[in-house]
């Protein structure tokens, strides 16, 4: 039978041990051997209180908690001595370098796309794709360049041998490589009734021998907008907008006339120079500015082509160049670069 | 366009220093590539400087120094002097040429002019004029030509008179075979459509490309015949096209010259022809235009220019400016709201043939710079977001998450890299005009490009390397598909200082695909396949069998055949390779069970673990055991997979030790031992009679 000086003599038994404990490891031990849940020397005297008579019973099972409390006190404060702050044992070399979890990296045209795609969807755009091989109608006569126009040798074509076989509605078999992202215009138009409000983004192919600012193929995001009442001043609006969110809110945004078959007017747009910051350098040819996209209202003979009325809605358009964009935002001075797929330089974008 | 300011100012005068009006020139859509002082100049001069103009190719009217000279009188509001013309023969002293025009729809107008000459050298100001701009001057009656080309933009082609057979000249089309030597020495043998200028015997000249050597005017010539005429642009162009020869004068009649400048431009020949005392002309002006063109009239309305621009452009600034253009503006209907003007277009103008191509001129001159900026309304909410843009992105970031970096290739690769990657050689899509045998046909799958990319950077010196590809695929069967691509070479986790090396191997590829599908919420099914690109017997097909039953082949992984990569300059002793290729357009299509995704609720009972050890043959495949184990195992079994497998000298020749893990769990209780005991059991029967197997003891 359990007497209040078993209680005592625990505690001292304990305290003894706990003098004798040298590290953390035993000191768990300690602690499972006294108040382990089940056979710890606490809960095993604790049942034994059931036998003692009843009067008995409240004090000794007071006594037993203080019991408890104490030991795990004493067990915390003696804890804090082997807190691994002070136990040097288990020191290690922090500065080795951490163990590697293998990580691939992104496209750098990739992020880019994908950051343009974001701004766009943020305002209410829908995003498509369309196929790579093309044909003459989507991708020059329904845009207002017929066979004979001058404006053809703007956009110098790849054919394929043969035919591939229609893509996505369309009736007629693809013999070109799309030279532009501008036939998804067409493409979507034909099948859908104004509001339009659409980017396209997608891999476009022009017969240009590689060199540090060509390349045979790049990438295009191909913007269209038409309803009943839009202007020029609103592609100005958007256009800004896009380029500021892209490189920064500091960024002057210019646009100057230009010649596209489809638009009109047409526009070239230019922002300030990156390198320079608009002071004038080689880069930028001394003017400060550097083209960075086409733009331009609908041409009505586009809207006809889709069955779309011109004097009912206005529209615009433009088309931007991944490649030359991510030229000019990471630097990087050769566009032959992001097709080489070289890991010294994907490695780099590690976001 | 080289054009000099000196020049410009014979017919309009103004202040700007060069570097002024070439910013004006290029806000108003000329570009002024750069600013140069002439040849005959030691320092750049305001006064005198040669600004490099971008004529862009609908405005044909600019690529003379009298179409920019109209532009700078719009943009200062200055008067415009019209260049002296010769007052025109009255009489026709000797008519020695027959002109006969013998198709008006490739020529639809043919004016010539007969001159008697002497020939030398141009006078130094001519001839400084010329090297300015960049033309290498000849004779005076060359030069002469040359001059007025670039002063009016229109080309003329002079002929030695006595040089014509039967003193004729035939507009027609040339017979097939036809030839001629043109002046640059070359012989040209001419198409039926191609339309050239005769005489009696043969062609004498490509019409509005290039004269011949037989007619050219030379020191002994003594009487010219000057051509002035207005060719249609697409047969000017085709002809350019199929000769493979753009001269000055193609590349203005292919965009389109002025019908009425045939006889101003003549006048402005012989103008200068007496001025430089070179000869005296026969006139009178032969000209040849049957059906006159009727001029374009445009209505525009003022309520149109401003539904395009977005702004207000006060009336009284869009006729001033059409005016100073050459345009002819009449007032149609004066009500405020709907006021409108008859347009009549200069015919010099070819780019301008409707409303909104006045309106882009009014905006040129209103100035976009000065244009305000606004945002679009937003009259309806966004289309639904389409399924392939998060899942594409998902796909990159599972495949930059498991180590790979993402690659774009070309479309077009080598014919030799495509042909083993190709079931059907009929299929490979071929460019009719590539831009060398490197780049000859659309890649057929995306390994090829990533094999190479993979070989590449061994080169430089990569050993671990894992590159995935999303992107088109061509062939005849199938047309353009998208795909997804994925090479694998090197170690399979990064190196370590306390933990071992290991190479990548097949299921370290093959678990990248299962966490592809797994995010995607498809189920795979891998099979062995057979196929040359592969290392046989380390193949699998990937799979998909949809809710009806029906497999869909989505692709493949496995151990690239080591002699595809070694002909790519990939090393014979390299590492192996793991090559996976799907076909995303047919992934696209199958139903994904995260569609209405709806969570489970997480257990509330606890689980047991039991680990099962079997020696099995070694070709029992692990998907048939599993699948045993399921069918024997009650609803409890939550997971099953192998967490060992190997062989020793305690195992018999061709037995393997396959060791799994299974975990239990009920929704609803907490399982006992001795229900697990017995679900074991059943198990380890089942096991036994399908497959032979016996427990490990």
């Amino acid at each position: 039978m359990t007497s209040p000086s078993d209680i005592d003599q625990l505690k001292t038994k304990f305290l003894a041990e706990l003098e004798t404990v040298s590290s953390q490891s035993d000191l768990q031990d300690l602690r499972d051997r006294y108040l382990g849940r089940k056979r710890g020397a606490v809960a095993v005297i604790l049942k034994t209180v059931a036998q003692a008579p009843t009067d008995q019973r409240p004090s000794l099972g007071s006594k037993i908690n203080k019991l408890k409390k104490d030991i795990e006190q004493a067990l915390l404060a003696r804890k804090k001595v082997f807190s691994p702050l002070q136990d040097r044992t288990n020191e290690i070399d922090v500065t080795l370098t951490g163990r590697k979890v293998l990580l691939g990296h992104r496209h750098p045209l990739t992020i880019l796309r994908e950051e343009i795609e974001d701004i766009f969807l943020n305002l209410g755009f829908e995003i498509l794709q369309g196929p790579e091989a093309e044909n003459e109608y989507h991708n020059f006569e329904a845009l207002n360049m017929p066979a004979a126009h001058p404006a053809r040798d703007m956009q110098d074509t790849f054919y394929l041998q043969d035919a591939l076989p229609p893509q996505q509605l369309s009736s007629r078999p693809a013999t070109l490589l799309r030279t532009h992202t501008s036939g998804m215009q067409i493409r979507y138009m034909e099948t859908r009734t104004p509001p339009v409000r659409i980017i396209a983004p997608g891999l476009v192919y022009r017969r240009d021998n590689p060199d540090p600012t060509h390349s045979p193929m790049f990438q295009q995001i191909e913007g269209l907008l038409v309803g009943d009442r839009v202007t020029m001043t609103d592609l100005k609006g958007t256009l800004e907008c896009f380029l500021q969110q892209l490189f920064s809110s500091d960024t002057h945004v210019m646009f100057r006339p230009s010649f596209f078959p489809y638009t009109e007017p047409s526009a070239e747009v230019f922002i300030t120079c990156v390198f320079c910051n608009g002071d004038g350098c080689s880069i930028c040819k001394k003017t400060g500015w550097l083209e960075v996209l086409g733009s331009g209202m609908v041409h009505p003979t586009v809207f006809e082509a889709v069955g779309y009325d011109p004097e009912r809605y206005t529209g615009w358009a433009f088309g931007v160049g991944i490649d030359r964009l991510a030229l000019l935002k990471y630097r990087v001075e050769d566009i032959r670069l992001f097709y080489d797929n070289d890991l010294r330089l994907l490695e780099q974008f590690s976001f | 366009m080289r054009i000099l300011t000196s020049w410009l100012r014979d017919f309009v005068t103004f202040k700007a220093s060069a570097q002024e009006l070439a910013d004006v020139l290029t806000m108003r859509g000329f570009e002024v590539a750069s600013i140069e002082p002439p040849p005959y100049a030691t320092e750049l001069n305001d006064e005198d400087a040669i600004l490099d103009l971008e004529i862009t190719a609908n405005r044909p009217d600019c690529l003379s120094i009298f179409g920019i000279a109209r532009e700078v009188s719009t943009i200062y509001n200055t008067d415009l002097d019209l260049p002296i013309l010769d007052s025109e023969p009255s009489k026709d002293k000797d008519s020695t040429l027959t002109v006969t025009l013998k198709n008006s729809e490739l020529c639809p107008r043919y004016a010539t002019l007969i001159t008697d000459v002497t020939i030398e050298p141009s006078p130094a100001w001519l001839v400084a004029r010329l090297k300015a701009i960049g033309i290498r001057p000849i004779n005076n009656v060359v030069d002469t030509t040359n001059y007025v080309m670039y002063e009016l933009g229109h080309p003329m082609h002079a002929f030695d008179l006595e040089r014509l057979n039967n003193h004729e000249l035939q507009i027609r089309q040339a017979a097939l075979g036809e030839k001629i030597q043109t002046i640059d020495g070359q012989e040209r043998i001419l198409q039926e459509n191609m339309l050239v200028i005769a005489d009696a015997k043969k062609v004498q000249a490509i019409a509005g490309v290039m004269g011949g050597t037989n007619s050219e005017v030379t020191t002994t010539t003594r009487v010219v015949v000057f051509e002035s005429a207005y060719f249609e642009p697409t047969s000017i162009r085709r002809t350019s096209k199929q000769l493979g020869l753009s001269t000055d004068s193609s590349y203005r009649f292919e965009r389109g010259t002025d019908i009425k400048a045939p006889i101003v431009a003549l006048r402005r020949v012989q103008a200068i022809l007496t001025k430089i005392k070179a000869g005296h002309s026969r006139g009178p002006i032969v000209d040849r235009y049957p059906q006159p063109k009727k001029s374009v009239v445009i209505e525009l309305r003022h309520q149109q220019v401003g539904r395009v621009l977005g702004i207000d452009i006060d009336s009284q600034f869009i006729v001033d400016k059409l005016k100073r253009l050459g345009f002819e503006v009449k007032k149609d209907k004066t009500e405020d709201d709907n006021l409108s003007w008859k347009v009549e277009v200069p015919t010099y103008r070819v780019d301008v043939n409707l409303e909104i191509d006045l309106i882009e001129e009014i905006a040129r001159y209103h100035g976009y710079d000065k244009l305000p900026s606004s945002f679009p309304d937003l009259k309806q909410p966004p289309g639904p977001t389409e399924q392939w843009i998060p899942r594409q992105r998902l796909l990159r970031r599972l495949l930059t998450a498991n180590g790979c970096s993402e690659a774009i290739n070309y479309g077009f690769i080598e014919q030799a890299a495509a042909v083993p990657f190709l079931l059907d050689p009929n299929d490979i899509v071929k460019i009719s005009n590539p831009l060398s045998e490197k780049f000859s046909v659309m890649r057929p799958a995306l390994l090829p490009g990533l094999i190479d990319a993979l070989v590449r950077n061994r080169r430089r010196e990569h050993h671990d390397i894992r590159l995935f590809e999303i992107g088109k695929r061509f062939s005849h069967n199938d047309g353009e598909t998208l795909g997804l691509g994925v090479v694998m070479t090197g170690l399979g986790k990064p190196k370590y200082w306390n933990d071992s090396d290991r190479q990548a191997d097949f299921f370290d590829l093959k678990g990248v695909i299962e966490n592809i599908f797994n995010e995607l919420g498809i189920t795979p099914e891998f099979k062995i396949t057979e196929t040359p690109i592969l290392v046989q017997g380390r193949s699998s097909t990937v799979n998909t069998i949809t809710e009806k039953g029906v497999e869909i082949k989505l692709g493949y992984l496995g151990q690239l055949n080591p002699t595809i990569a070694i002909a790519r300059g990939f090393p014979e002793i390299g590492n192996e390779i793991y090559v996976a290729e799907l076909d995303l357009e047919k992934l696209e299509q199958v139903k994904s069970t995260h569609d209405q995704f709806v969570a489970k609720s997480v257990p509330r009972y606890p689980s047991i673990v039991r680990d099962l050890a079997i020696i099995i043959s070694e070709t029992l495949p692990a998907n048939s055991v599993r699948e045993t184990i399921r069918a024997a195992a009650s609803v409890t079994l939550a997971s099953v997979w192998e967490f060992d497998r190997y062989k020793d000298k305690s195992i018999s020749k061709g037995y393997v030790s396959l060791a799994l893990r299974l975990t239990f769990r009920a929704e609803d209780r907490t399982l006992t031992d001795s229900e697990v005991d017995k679900t074991i059991n059943a198990i380890v029967g089942a096991l036994k009679e399908q497959h032979d197997a016996k427990l490990r003891q």
